[in-house]
């Protein structure tokens, strides 16, 4: 698909790759009901955070996501999308090798664009809000529900980033309680310090 | 699982998602024929459902996908230069000619996995034919009957079948070359 090919150039031939993405377009559609634009994912394995499940629409990033496993990862994507084709794709390599540099320590420098049209008005203030906390800073559940609009919607806010369908581009591990403990994450605690250490925060 | 489905739609479409894009690939490298890929693959996605008990995720899907996929491509390959030599051999035999140079079954199966367009020229070709020709080609090649069977199914004589089989794959010759 075109969608994609000013953001990435496909590692085999144009024709065979188009052909191939035709016909496996066609046999959802024939098999499962599934139609229209497909929904690209990839699986990494053994980041420093887990297994991670990376998922890229027509509009951009819309999964970054701690999974156990790839077969995981895509009951929860066909669930969650009943009418969209899914398919295994090499075009999120762009957003793999971003994330290796990120855990090498090399800087967060993602520039695929993120697609948060799945979450409410409300909850995509808040990731935006979270958006603008830079690598090395942290926020507060307050500070970003405030910037979102709603001051006194702390936990609404803490909801939203547990929702957050792209975890680390869009920060939510820098958002903490007021007190400065970590408050909660999706890929667990854990997780979070680590991201938090790697940015260079000091806990 | 989403209760509007039913649970073998989900499970093909979880093969779809991880192999669908690489089986398909592998299929039409040996097809080289869209059509024939996309039914290929169809087929080998539904034959799973019969195998469910059999295949637990992980390489072992990979593995049995890839066998049974390649088996069905392979086929494929040998029925379609299995019709383009039973063609020629019909062709000639309509001429009353045996020629020597004529091609042999592995030179049009040769051909045929380079030129994956030619079983598809061929029968679109073929429907262009006069009724009574395409009718009687038809069940010539693709029923593999003797000229007195055809005679006898279209009514009118063995001549009139052989002659309506020659004038067929005289035409078909002259634009297959």
């Amino acid at each position: 698909m075109t969608t994609f090919g000013q953001r990435v150039r496909p590692s085999g031939g144009h024709a065979e790759d188009r052909a191939v993405e035709r016909i496996v377009r066609r046999t959802f559609g024939t098999l499962t009901g599934r139609s229209g634009e497909p929904l690209l994912y990839a699986v990494m394995d053994g980041t420093p955070v887990g297994v991670l499940g990376l998922a890229l629409g027509a509009a951009g990033l819309r999964r970054l996501t701690f999974v156990k496993d790839e077969d995981d990862f895509l009951a929860r994507l066909l669930a969650e999308l009943p009418d969209t084709p899914v398919l295994r794709s090499a075009k999120l390599d762009t957003v793999r090798r971003a994330l290796d540099r990120y855990f090498a320590g090399r800087g967060f420098t993602f520039r695929t664009p993120v697609d948060l049209s799945e979450v409410t008005p409300f909850q995509k203030r808040v990731l935006r809000a979270t958006a603008k906390v830079p690598a090395g800073k942290v926020s507060t559940y307050t500070a970003v529900a405030t910037e979102a609009g709603r001051p006194h919607a702390a936990r609404a806010a803490g909801n939203a980033l547990h929702r957050n369908p792209v975890a680390i581009i869009v920060p939510c591990h820098r958002v903490l309680r007021g007190d400065g403990s970590l408050g909660g994450y999706g890929g667990g605690l854990d997780a979070k310090r680590f991201l938090l250490e790697l940015e260079g925060v000091l806990l | 699982m989403s209760a509007r489905r039913p649970a073998t739609e989900d499970r093909i479409a979880l093969l779809l998602a991880k192999h669908g894009a690489e089986m398909a690939r592998h299929i039409r490298r040996i097809v080289r024929d869209d059509h024939a890929t996309e039914d290929l693959l169809q087929d080998t996605l539904l034959r799973t459902q019969g195998a469910l008990g059999l295949l637990r995720p992980g390489s072992n899907e990979r593995a049995w996908l890839y066998r049974i996929g390649t088996n069905a491509a392979l086929n494929h390959v040998r029925s379609r230069a299995r019709e383009l030599a039973a063609l020629r051999r019909y062709a000639r035999e309509a001429d009353g000619t045996t020629s020597a140079d004529a091609a042999s079954p592995a030179d049009a199966a040769d051909r045929l996995t380079t030129d994956g367009d030619v079983r598809a020229t061929l029968w679109a070709r073929v429907a262009t034919l006069p009724e009574r020709q395409r009718v009687a080609l038809t069940l010539r090649i693709a029923n593999e009957l003797d000229y007195a069977e055809i005679a006898r199914r279209m009514g009118g004589t063995e001549a009139a079948a052989r002659a309506n089989v020659h004038q067929a794959t005289k035409r078909l010759k002259r634009e297959l070359r």
